[in-house]
């Protein structure tokens, strides 16, 4: 029993840090139709951004943490502006925006290979590692803030959304992007706000990421599963990002605690594959045809 | 008020547009009639900003339009869009609410609301309720409702009778003089000729992406081509 519980706990550190990367995925494509694979380029940015601020730069960590979640923020316009914006003008298919994220994708892993390079580096230690226990269970430092914090973004991001003019303007161009332009939205605005959101998310996650395990260029390719998650969840409704990210988070920890970590990303895999093949909507997810 | 001039539109090799003029003066009903594909909605979008004339200019009050939607509406042009396009994940008062979303004053718009559910005393019954949940003939109350709550001085309207009973299309042209009646100019393009001409004080005729007939409501109601393309059937069923 003790054993199991702890797997939950395990399962909800990770899963949260999941749903942080799952709702950036499902931000843009709530509202641009297409799942943006540089999302994954984007938090491995945030892991180097933190760890170098806190190497190079020695800056505190929460320094640092702002510092990352500001230039992944503004990384995730950049990629909008130069990769997604001509395309958005010209109205190209959603292929050409699939496309263009993975040449963005496989640019950003390139480019820090090729300037940083391939090896792999760990953060410098903020929290103590010494786990707090709880009756039966230990919880480890890092994996209670991450949960937190992880819980604190997304709370703040549902707020955001559901009770600001500006977020009820996103839900409405997600549905209908020329009606809400009709409303006098200005849809290249929130098609920006929408990267922004996704880009601090991204930091966040990179960060925590790269506390948790290490940092190096493939750390992207983690980000593949959160995609799993939202998939899973039901791509473009961010409750179900977040409910798919938890789920996967706890599936996963459960199958490392039980069966054995070689088997953990067969599993997710697996779940990716059955929920196209059953399920394709997802968790909560709206059926829709020209998506892609 | 509003000036169309000799605009071109072209998807691909298609010319959907060929040299349309036309103009509204404030206060009238213009209403454009014309078969399905004569081009009639790609007009309304033009002049909304979502399609660019490859020749021609759509001028508002004397100025030329500018080039986004979103500060068309902000000049005082909305737009009732074919087939609705009402926000089915919001509630009917979130959708009205998103109308008025770049309007400032929360007093005006807190009286505009009340209006819009006298005028449609449905959408007050619903408030609450997901705009997806409702009827298709609800939904065009909501569709224009949401549009008189942008503040705009011309109402596009698209084909608002499109796939409604008969009785809701009665309705809907009532609506249309309940909305003229508030002050507002409207240029209305609908299949339903009969209707349309009826309520109108003006008409164009579109054939093909060329207007080919204008003049008073009356006039174009009487013309014999006209009656015969247009209005066979309905004038009869209509006496």
């Amino acid at each position: 029993m003790a054993q199991f519980l702890q797997q939950i706990v395990n399962g909800l550190s990770i899963g949260s840090v999941y749903a942080l990367m799952a709702v950036g995925y499902s931000l843009v494509y709530s509202i641009m139709n297409f799942s943006n694979f540089a999302h994954g380029g984007v938090i491995m940015f945030g892991a180097y951004f933190g760890f170098f601020a806190m190497t190079l730069l020695k800056l505190p960590f929460l320094a640092a943490f702002a510092l990352s979640f500001t230039g992944t923020a503004l990384l995730a316009l950049l990629i909008e502006r130069i990769a997604y914006k001509p395309l958005r003008e010209r109205r190209a298919p959603f292929l050409y925006f699939i496309i263009s994220a993975m040449g963005a994708s496989i640019f950003l892993e390139n480019i820090v290979i090729a300037t940083i390079g391939p090896t792999f580096r760990t953060y410098p230690k903020v929290f103590s590692r010494t786990a707090i226990a709880l009756g039966s269970i230990a919880v480890g430092r890092l994996d209670l803030i991450m949960f937190f914090v992880s819980a604190i973004s997304l709370a703040l991001l549902v707020l955001f959304i559901e009770k600001t003019k500006m977020g009820k303007a996103i839900q409405a161009s997600a549905y209908n992007m020329k009606a809400a332009a009709l409303m006098g939205v200005n849809t290249d605005q929130i098609v920006m706000i929408v990267f922004i959101l996704g880009g601090i998310l991204a930091g966040i996650a990179g960060v925590f990421f790269g506390m948790k395990y290490t940092v190096y260029p493939q750390i992207g390719n983690i980000t593949t599963k959160s995609f799993v998650a939202a998939v899973f969840g039901g791509l473009g409704s961010l409750p179900g990002a977040v409910l798919g990210s938890v789920l996967l988070g706890i599936i996963e920890t459960m199958v490392a605690g039980y069966l054995s970590s070689q088997f953990r990303d067969l599993i997710a895999f697996v779940i990716l594959i059955a929920v196209l093949v059953f399920r394709p909507s997802g968790i909560m997810g709206k059926i829709s045809e020209e998506k892609a | 008020m509003l000036k169309v001039d000799n605009i071109h539109i072209a998807y691909g090799g298609i010319k959907a547009l060929r040299g349309v003029s036309l103009n509204v003066q404030q206060g009238e009903i213009v209403t454009i009639i014309g078969a399905n594909g004569a081009g009639k909605s790609t007009l309304l979008n033009t002049i909304s900003g979502f399609l660019k004339p490859s020749r021609g200019t759509v001028s508002f009050r004397g100025k030329a339009l500018p080039k986004r939607p979103d500060l068309i509406v902000r000049d005082g042009i909305c737009h009732v869009p074919e087939g609705r396009m009402v926000f089915a994940n919001l509630s009917v008062e979130d959708n009205l609410l998103m109308g008025a979303f770049l309007r400032k004053n929360r007093k005006a718009v807190a009286e505009e609301l009340e209006q819009v559910y006298q005028i449609f005393p449905r959408l007050a019954e619903r408030a609450q309720q997901s705009a997806g949940t409702l009827s298709g003939g609800e939904q065009q109350m909501l569709a224009m409702g949401r549009a008189l709550m942008t503040d705009g001085d011309l109402v596009l309207m698209d084909e608002p009778s499109l796939g409604l009973a008969p009785l809701l299309v009665n309705t809907v042209f009532e609506i249309i003089g309940k909305i003229h009646d508030l002050g507002k100019t409207i240029l209305l393009v609908e299949q339903n000729a009969f209707k349309a001409l009826a309520v109108a004080d003006r008409a164009y005729v579109l054939e093909q992406g060329k207007i080919v007939k204008e003049g008073p409501a009356c006039d174009i109601a009487a013309d014999p081509a006209v009656k015969a393309a247009y209005l066979g059937a309905e004038s009869r069923a209509g006496g």
